[in-house]
């Protein structure tokens, strides 16, 4: 079944759909014990491959749905003018170069199908669609493909006029047909074009199988046979002798000498094909070759579209562009993006099949007006015809919330403009992207932006296929007990074409990781990016190979023990920073996140969430560092903190046990703030990225960003020792320490002694050491509270001026300030008690200053 | 949650006339990956069976009480990982559980060879009074049967363990291996037991494995 979905907005950029319902089975098991997957998500798997092929000849695949009833809806590139509806206008003489370039058009559409390993077994009249441009497309060329060579469905494909006799003679329902089946369907089209009428028009069915059938026995030529039966045997004299010799050779009863389309278009037509192969410097650069250049916007569109939303347009002025922009530029995306906006305009194809009586769901009595007066008027029964209507106020979509923002049409329109030329420029726009993301992702080049912030480069597609995904390895057993578990909601996922992709990537990657292991969390990792890569293995691969290194570096070692009790003390330590009420309860309940967080950042939150809130997640994780998964950890834990304080050891780990329900929009903003109240250095871990690759990633997650190093003033840099850095703590000590060290570096740039950076002072500086020595010589602005001195024995702060100043500035980063010995970790550890937040410990105490000329002598000092 | 069993029926009953024992127990869940862990403690705790039943990582927590007699048992079940990987992980459930249940499935002898291995740690690391049953899941699968059910009925005799073949999907066994555990438990009336929170606290850093807690506490 064929219809327009956007015809009313967009003359003749019109999309086909065809659909039909495949078998079912209920209520049995493979042989692993799980239930059958439906034929409709192995033709749902099978078919995404259809969406990568383009080719001047053929249909474009847009998309396919699975409907209610393992109903499958097929959205491909569609024309109302066919080789059926033009066939008479075929007759005649000076006709037969036409059919003579119609036939090799459809050959070199076939030869590409058979390059992809497809046979299109489908051939008929109407399957040969005309564009206006001179181009025969084949439609629907997919279906035999897609149900797994008709295996998936209860009815026979292909028209049985144009089937191939072999096709029956081996059974229809036997084995993959070659790809010669596809040149006797084209022999059949030319021959009913050259006289201009079907053949067997008049006959049944079983009659029709008979006729096939009998020309097995042909002994002269099928072609004149055929053109005898339908009295035109002239026709085969006057024929150009190439077509005939074409039609002959298509004819030809043995499949074998018949040959391949491409073997006839080498001995035919002698020519090389057009290229169909695009090369494109970015990696990932996505071939969309389908532009629509027939068709026009209606006036209603055309009067709706604000003309800033085209001024990307470099040359033209802008009064120019007014004028004119509507007209090239909207026509000028490709199918897929169109068919993108007209969905995120509300455009609904199960809507679309009802509208059009295509499919009907509900009962007739509802489709009655539900009132109805005398004279004949009728209320209640609303159209709901849907445009793909643009608003003509410019909406101030960016400030919207995300959800939203996703789904304004308007919005989208111009991020796909703005993110297609960035793309497109990779890598030279690479700080551009990231620029860019930074406010959102556009859901449509989701796949190709995540690859450019992964920094992808190279060749993916020859790495990938130059390592052996088929060999057996001693990993394969877990890795197939896992495939079926991961993300199994999601069709794509769930698919066989999906768990075989799964499979090669997983292995891919164990093989190509030989210092690392497989480990359960892997798959879920692995997910987002199949899921978004679903035709590009490669770059899922790629992605995935990217996304470890940088995020879980080390993570995935044999022995990861310590990498993973390093990453877990530094979340505690980030809670209690934070939140040192909750530390406190969780403490003293003995709640570690040991025992619910080693999920969480193993699979960087992908064993946590479904797909969708991935998405959202990684948009911003992938702007940060390793160091912003902890601040996810802690937005977690946020959301869930009225629970979690007021329950016991067990009530808090059944709720991590079946995770409630998490707002990610908001676990978003709240990650994104605690990162940016985080000095870097008090997030240090000894097994992050090595430098090189973290150079890269050195950037700011969001515009205002108090804490980096890197916006430490010029002057305090040049006078930095290497005191100042942050140095690796062994993990004994980590383990000990409540509180986290920050380092000189950070110190410095809080403390803003040139008062060039913050109105108002961040941080409070409490000297724990004794009276003496801090008499000697102390930090400006410090405060001294002797650890031995300063709390009573319940633990609670004796009263003093100091003290005063402590709690007058909470809410502020309490820096303290020690000797070589731990009283500084103490008495950290005292004041958390006291719930005092944001409490750090300067690494390697006051000594990293003795050198330098910052050290005062505190009765000089006008402090605070 | 399907169960907030903190005060169990009849603890607080206002006449304190009934004599009710609440005891908690610490079970933990042992076995190769996929052999359905997960999917049994679902079935007890919650009554639920999910064909595509998520893998664990690390660990997961569960608790669900039952009625035996006139005593009221809470088990805390910690399901772990069964990815040979995580097996370090292992020590900080199984350290201080009164129980364990073993699963393999019946359809993969490996698996019931990873079960055998874990009862010979158990035996080996963990507590000595510990309780262990040995659990053949997927017995709906039965026509694909490679454990052979007297074999492996031998080996749990030998070893002293309980010993039950389950489906978590068709729920055969699966109360029952819980309840068998549960009698087998001691219900030792030892008073002055440790505080509720120390006794199911689990920890990387305790390093001995903790003698059997004396697990009932007496409530009037």
């Amino acid at each position: 079944m064929i219809f327009n979905i956007v015809d009313r907005e967009i003359n003749s950029a019109q999309f086909g759909v065809t659909f039909f319902t495949s078998s079912q089975r209920h209520d049995t098991c493979g042989t692993n014990g799980l239930p059958l997957t439906p034929n409709s998500i192995r033709i749902l798997g099978r078919s995404q491959y259809l969406k990568s092929l383009n080719h001047p000849n053929l249909s474009q695949y847009v998309d396919i749905i699975r409907g209610k009833h393992e109903r499958i809806i097929v959205v491909l590139e569609f024309y109302t003018q066919n080789l059926k509806t033009l066939l008479k206008t075929f007759k005649g003489k000076e006709q037969h170069e036409l059919i003579l370039e119609i036939g090799s058009q459809v050959l070199n559409g076939l030869k590409f199908l058979n390059k992809h390993g497809i046979v299109c077994r489908n051939l008929c009249l109407e399957n040969l669609l005309l564009d206006g441009s001179g181009e025969t497309k084949i439609f629907n060329f997919g279906l035999y493909y897609m149900t797994n060579n008709g295996k998936f469905v209860s009815f026979p494909i292909g028209n049985p006029k144009y089937t191939a006799p072999e096709v029956f003679l081996s059974g229809v329902r036997k084995g993959p047909s070659v790809y010669s089946c596809d040149v006797w369907s084209l022999g059949i089209i030319l021959v009913e074009l050259v006289i201009g009428e079907e053949i067997w028009s008049e006959l049944k069915l079983s009659q029709v199988l008979r006729k096939v059938a009998s020309l097995t026995h042909c002994e002269g030529s099928v072609f004149q046979r055929l053109l005898q039966e339908h009295h035109y045997p002239h026709i085969y004299t006057e024929l150009n002798p190439k077509l005939r010799d074409l039609i002959e050779r298509c004819l030809d009863i043995n499949p074998v000498t018949r040959g391949s389309p491409s073997l006839l278009l080498k001995d035919l037509f002698n020519k090389s094909t057009k290229a169909s192969d695009t090369v494109c410097i970015n990696p990932f650069a996505y071939p969309e070759v389908s532009v629509l250049n027939n068709i026009i916007l209606s006036s209603q569109l055309q009067a709706s579209v604000p003309a800033n939303l085209f001024n990307h347009s470099d040359t033209e002025t802008p009064v120019d562009q007014k004028a004119k922009a509507s007209v090239d530029h909207l026509l000028k995306r490709s199918f897929k993006e169109i068919y993108y906006l007209w969905q995120l305009a509300g455009g609904d194809v199960f809507a679309e099949l009802r509208r059009q009586g295509l499919t009907r769901k509900k009962p007739a009595v509802l489709s009655l007006p539900c009132s109805m007066t005398l004279e004949g008027e009728s209320a209640g029964k609303i159209s709901d015809i849907k445009h793909l209507h643009l608003p003509d106020v410019i909406t101030q979509a960016a400030q919207l919330p995300l959800i939203i923002r996703e789904k304004d049409i308007e919005y989208q329109f111009h991020r796909i403009l703005l993110f297609d030329r960035l793309i497109k420029g990779y890598p030279y726009t690479k700080s551009l992207i990231h620029r860019e993301s930074l406010k959102d992702i556009p859901p449509y080049f989701r796949a190709q932006i995540w690859s450019c912030l992964l920094e992808i480069s190279g060749d993916p597609k020859s790495i990938y296929n130059s390592i052996d995904k088929e060999t057996p390895t001693s990993t394969d057993r877990q890795i197939e007990v896992d495939i079926p578990r991961c993300h199994q909601y999601d069709e794509l996922l769930s698919s066989p074409i999906g768990h075989e992709k799964f499979k090669r990537v997983l292995k891919a990657w164990v093989v190509s990781n030989t210092e690392y292991v497989y480990w359960q969390g892997l798959d879920s990792l692995c997910a987002p990016f199949l899921y978004l890569n679903f035709n590009n293995e490669e770059l899922a691969f790629s992605c995935l190979s990217a996304f470890i290194p940088k995020y879980l570096y080390n993570f995935f070692l044999k022995d990861n023990s310590v990498i993973i009790q390093e990453y877990l003390a530094k979340f505690s330590q980030l809670i209690a920073f934070h939140d040192p009420q909750l530390t406190n309860h969780l403490d003293s309940i003995g709640f570690i996140p040991e025992l619910y967080a080693i999920p969480w950042f193993l699979t960087m939150f992908s064993h946590v969430f479904p797909l969708h809130k991935i998405f959202h997640l990684w948009d911003k994780l992938l702007l940060g560092d390793s160091s912003f998964s902890l601040c996810i950890g802690l937005a977690i834990l946020y959301q869930l903190r009225e629970s979690l304080l007021c329950s016991g050891f067990n009530e808090c780990i059944l709720l991590f046990s079946d995770m409630p329900e998490i707002s990610i929009e908001r676990c978003v903003k709240d990650s994104v703030d605690i990162y940016c109240s985080t000095p870097r250095s008090t997030l240090c871990r000894k097994h992050e990225p090595p430098p090189k690759q973290r150079k890269e990633v050195h950037r700011k997650i969001s515009t205002d960003s108090d804490f980096s190093s890197n916006s430490l003033p010029n002057e305090t840099r040049n006078s930095t020792s290497d005191g100042l850095k942050m140095e690796a703590i062994p993990l004994a000590d980590l383990k000990k320490e409540k509180c986290p060290r920050i380092s000189g570096e950070d110190f410095l740039a809080l403390l803003d002694l040139n008062k060039t950076r913050f109105n108002k002072p961040k941080m409070v500086v409490v000297d724990v050491r004794n009276y003496e020595d801090y008499n000697r010589g102390a930090i400006p602005t410090s405060i001294n509270m002797p650890y031995v001195s300063s709390f009573s024995a319940d633990g609670s702060l004796i009263p003093t001026t100091e003290v005063n100043i402590l709690n007058s500035n909470r809410g502020k980063i309490i820096a303290v300030v020690g000797n070589r010995g731990d009283s500084a970790v103490k008495f950290a550890e005292a004041l958390l008690f006291l719930e005092f937040p944001r409490i750090c410990v300067l690494h390697r105490g006051i000594d990293i200053f003795r050198s330098g000329n910052i050290l005062v002598v505190p009765s000089s000092m006008n402090n605070l | 949650m399907a169960s907030r069993p903190a005060t169990a029926s009849g603890v607080q009953r206002p006449n304190g006339a009934t004599q009710n024992k609440l005891c908690q127990f610490k079970l933990v869940l042992l076995g190769e990956s996929a052999v359905g862990k997960s999917s049994l403690v679902l079935r007890f705790v919650k009554g639920q069976f999910h064909e595509y039943q998520e893998s664990t990582i690390g660990a997961a927590f569960l608790t669900q009480t039952v009625m035996l007699d006139d005593t009221t048992v809470k088990f805390e079940i910690w399901d772990t990982a069964g990815q040979e990987r995580y097996h370090s992980l292992a020590p900080m459930y199984y350290r201080g559980a009164q129980a364990a249940i073993v699963v393999y499935d019946i359809t993969n002898q490996e698996t019931f060879a990873r079960a055998k291995t874990w009862v010979k740690e158990l035996q080996r690391q963990a507590s000595p009074s510990i309780v262990i049953a040995l659990a053949g899941n997927k017995s709906d699968l039965s026509a694909k049967r490679m454990v052979d059910h007297d074999e492996a009925y031998a080996y749990a005799d030998e070893n002293g363990l309980l010993f039950m073949e389950t489906s978590a999907k068709t729920a055969m066994n699966v109360t029952d291996i819980f309840l068998a555990i549960a009698k087998k438990l001691p219900k030792a009336e030892q008073a002055g037991g440790p505080g509720p929170a120390q006794g199911r606290r689990v920890g990387l850093e305790q390093d001995t494995p903790r003698a059997t807690q004396n697990c009932c506490i007496y409530t009037t």
